[in-house]
Order: structure tokens, then C-alpha cells, then sequence
């Protein structure tokens, strides 16, 4: 679907980075060159929570009187709920913060074209398997804190198992709550077992935590970019045969979910505006 | 005023200095870019990179190999030069090396930068920082002495106190300019600390259960 161009507004992407782990970040400013290089807002930017710039020092560097927020975050939570409509100094969809209009858009993780995602990322990964014959497992760090951080995948898992896609077998499993990712063996009733890491980026989860806990490496390795050798699927493991895919959000399609979350917020918000 | 014309402006200069980089104006709207100590070096013996999106990976992990989350660290790696056709690039490029710098000290030219003091930083944190509030005045000035400044590898000048009625004790941190690039003074961009950052949020919630600790030691002694 084509994106109205908004020559006079700013895109600012909104992610978490990290101190520690340089790849973190890496997947919102691919995002936001890809959108960029379309030339659809009169400026494009990131913004972080662990690295900089800070959201507060962010609206310095943007000249637009109008921004279109949009956090690249995977579910709808603490971030997207407390923080940075505290950061930004939000009062609701659209805010006026230091003489521009803020529109807060929903994260790209919540949006319905995820689904599409997943299921080109799978088929990527495993293109000569049946799904007939495959489990699809969607997994996210999960918390007893906050029940919405998991809502995201648990309507994947459900769009999917109700959609043509033909999985034996469709479900979710986190790090830290149950179903467990470490039982993916005991999850998946089939020989082959697709997992679908539901993070932005390939950071200290999908990369280092998550492989150990699938059993693919013996302990917490180094950062993907520092590492010479990528791992190659499929991996042999208790029995199964296991294909493991890079996180979902470093997918170059998200910046196609960035812009639905721009329009989809022009459509609920300011439908009155012609 | 507006960024670009702002940049523009700083260019038609003779170009300028910000953090550990040297900005010089080339052919007509044509820049490049390079660490401050390398400006004598002949332009062959450094690597050469001709993208924005260079800056990040130039200025992703310092000279010994460390990632360098706050970009304002003064360790940013020698050896190459960035060329650069446009003003869109160049201010690109910038906010990738030193995020928002450029349009910080716009703001502050203008009047219009808002800073926060510390009190208030660490009062509006939440979750696993909560802690960080506790922390004492003697801790939160230690912590600047013992985190802030170009002792310590950051290169922003400090505009925030500790609150409305009490300012940071003076030391090297609380006294920095924000120009590293000590050749270039008088055309320079200070790297501007609005607000503590991350790390030193951090850093205050160890400090402060450090204090916490040694609190109820001391009571568990006493009683």
C-alpha cells in the first residue's frame, strides 16, 4: 500500500539500545535509512532509551513543527505506557511539547502486518519444510509484570494458527515466564521446530540468551557483530531438528510497519482532517 | 533558527570543531570530517569513507576496541577521514557521532535549552532506578567527581546542578567546557550534558545502595 508523502513532518523512531551490546540499536537505524531513502518526511531520526540521543534531546535536533512518533518497540508496556510518554512529556495521541505537535503512534510490534513478517522470516529460514509437518514457536522474553508484553505474540500465535499458513503446529514461549523456550523440545509434538525470536534486534535475547537456552550453544557467546562465524540451520538437538531465525524486528520490511503505524494513527486521530 | 542554515552558517565559518572531530568546508558544499589529532596527517594515510551512515560504524567501538555507548566518551578511533557532498549528510553524520550536539548548542545560543538537575532526573526514574534518589548530596557531588569530566573519558559540559538551590562543588568535571579539541577553542561546538545521563544514573542507584548498606551496618553495630 502506498504512503502519503508528508513533506512537512518529521519520523522520529523510538527504540531501547543498550550499553552494552552495539547490535542492539543497529536494526532502528537500518529502519530508518530504509525510510529515509524514500524521501516520504521532511526528516527521519532516532531516538533511544539506553543510548543517545535521549528522547528529551531528540525534539532539539528535529526542525519539523509536526512528528509522527513511533516506537520500534515489540509490544505495547512499560516503555511504550510509562516511559516514553513520560520522556516525551505526552498528555495523549497528539501532545504540543516544546512548539511541535507530537503524534504517539503504536508500536510496530502490535500492528497486524507482523504477521506477514513471521511467516516470510519462516519460510526464509526452513524453505524446503512442510509446515504440515512444523511446529512455529514465537518467543519474547515474557514477565510476570506486565501482561501486555506478551499480548503482542499471543495474538501472532493465534492470527496464524487461524490463518492458511499450515502449521502443524503454532505457539508462544519466553525466557522468563511459561510455556518456557528451554522446553521448545516439549512444545513442539513435531520433527521440525521453527523459532520466531520476537525482538527488535539481535541483542543480548535473541542472540546470546536465548540460543543457550534452545541448547544451540554451551554458554552466552559474544555479540552477533563480533562474531565471525553466523550459526547455520538446521541445528540436530534432542531428537528435532531446529531452525532458528535472527530476530523478527531486523526484518528491512518493519520500516514498511513503521510507516502502517503512521497511517494507521493519520486514520484513527485525524480522519476529520481532509 | 532553524538547524540547517545553523550548520551552514558554522561552515561558511571556515568550518568547526566538535567533540574530538574537526569539520572543515571543502569544495562548495563539500565537507569532510576527521579527528582533531589526525589534521596534519596526509589524506592518503587515512582510511577514507564517503557515507553519513559511516559515522556510526567509525564511532561504534573506541581505540582500544570497547563499545562506546555515550558518544560523547573521548576515545573516538584515529585514522580516518569522512567526505561528505551535502549539508543533509553532514548534519547526519554529526548526530550519528554526537547526537543532537549540533542542535543542543542552538538551543542554548537561542535561550531555549531546558535542562534538568539531578534531583529532578533521579526523581522521575522508575522501576529498577527508583533506588537512585537516595542517594546523598556528599554521594551525588562524589559521583560527578568520580564519573564526569574529561578525566573520565566524557567530553560534555555539565549545565545542571544538584537542585534549584545547590550547585555542583567545583572540580575538573563541574568546571569542563565541552570542547575537547583543544587547538580549535575559539570555533568550536561545546558538547552539552542537559540532564545526567544513563550511565551516571546507573552508576547513583550502586552508590546509593552502597550508602544504604553501610547505613544499616553501622545501625546493626550501634544497636
Amino acid at each position: 500500500m502506498s504512503f502519503e508523502p508528508k513533506p512537512h513532518s518529521a519520523l522520529l523512531i523510538v527504540g531501547h539500545g543498550s550499553t552494552e551490546n552495539p547490535d542492539s540499536s543497529t536494526p532502528y537505524f537500518e529502519h530508518a535509512e530504509e525510510i529515509r531513502n524514500r524521501a516520504l518526511f521532511a526528516e527521519v531520526h532516532c531516538c533511544f532509551w539506553k543510548e543517545e540521543p535521549s528522547m528529551r534531546e531528540a525534539l532539539y535536533m528535529i526542525d519539523s513543527d509536526e512528528v509522527y512518533i513511533v516506537p520500534d518497540f515489540i509490544s505495547e508496556g512499560y516503555f511504550t505506557q510509562d516511559v516514553i510518554p513520560r520522556e516525551f512529556q505526552l498528555d495523549g495521541p497528539t501532545s504540543s511539547v516544546m512548539g511541535k505537535t507530537l503524534h504517539y503512534c503504536l508500536p510496530v510490534g502490535v500492528h497486524r502486518s507482523m504477521t506477514g513478517l513471521i511467516l516470510r522470516r519462516a519460510r526464509e529460514i526452513a524453505p524446503d519444510v512442510s509446515p504440515a509437518e512444523t511446529t512455529l514457536i514465537i518467543t519474547g522474553h515474557g514477565t510476570g509484570l506486565n501482561q501486555n508484553s506478551t499480548k503482542a505474540i499471543r495474538d501472532q500465535v493465534d492470527l496464524i494458527a487461524a490463518s492458511d499458513a499450515g502449521f502443524a503446529h503454532v505457539t508462544d514461549a519466553y525466557m522468563e515466564e511459561q510455556p518456557f523456550i528451554a522446553e521448545w523440545d516439549k512444545l513442539a509434538p513435531t520433527q521440525h521446530v521453527i523459532v520466531v525470536p520476537f525482538f527488535i534486534s539481535d541483542g543480548l535475547h535473541s542472540y546470546q540468551d536465548i540460543p543457550v537456552l534452545l541448547g544451540i550453544e554451551p554458554e552466552v557467546g559474544a555479540a552477533a557483530s563480533q562474531r565471525e562465524v553466523f550459526r547455520h540451520n538446521p541445528h540436530h538437538l534432542r531428537g528435532k531438528t531446529l531452525y532458528y531465525s535472527s530476530a523478527i524486528g531486523t526484518e528491512r520490511h518493519i520500516a514498511d510497519v513503521i510507516l502502517d503505524q503512521v497511517r494507521d494513527f493519520d486514520r484513527t486521530h485525524l480522519s476529520h482532517v481532509s | 533558527m532553524r538547524i540547517d542554515p545553523f550548520l551552514e552558517s558554522l561552515c561558511n565559518e571556515g568550518g568547526f570543531a566538535i567533540g574530538e572531530i574537526i569539520v572543515s568546508s571543502l569544495d562548495v558544499g563539500s565537507f569532510e570530517l576527521r579527528h582533531h589529532l589526525d589534521e596534519a596527517v596526509q589524506p592518503d594515510d587515512l582510511e577514507a569513507y564517503t557515507n553519513a551512515a559511516d559515522a556510526r560504524s567509525v564511532s561504534m567501538y573506541g581505540e582500544s576496541g570497547e563499545y562506546r555507548f555515550a558518544k560523547a566518551q573521548t576515545n573516538l578511533k584515529r585514522g580516518w577521514r569522512l567526505k561528505l557532498t551535502d549539508l543533509t549528510s553532514l548534519r547526519q553524520a554529526l548526530d550519528l557521532f554526537y547526537p543532537a550536539g549540533v542542535a543542543l548548542e542552538l538551543a542554548r545560543r537561542e535561550g531555549r535549552l531546558e535542562t534538568q538537575n539531578l534531583r529532578d532526573k533521579l526523581n522521575r526514574q522508575t522501576g529498577m532506578y527508583r533506588f537512585a534518589r537516595t542517594i546523598s548530596d556528599e554521594g551525588a557531588q562524589k559521583l560527578v567527581r568520580e564519573i564526569c569530566g574529561p578525566a573520565h573519558q566524557c567530553a560534555r559540559k555539565i549545565l545542571w546542578q544538584l537542585d534549584q538551590d545547590t550547585p555542583l562543588e567545583d572540580s575538573e568535571a563541574s568546571r569542563y567546557d565541552g570542547i575537547p579539541c583543544s587547538t580549535h577553542k575559539d570555533r568550536a561546538i561545546p558538547l552539552l550534558c542537559r540532564e545526567a545521563c544513563n550511565h551516571f544514573v546507573a552508576e547513583t542507584r550502586k552508590a546509593a545502595k552502597a550508602e544504604f548498606e553501610k547505613q544499616q551496618t553501622a545501625d546493626h553495630s550501634a544497636g
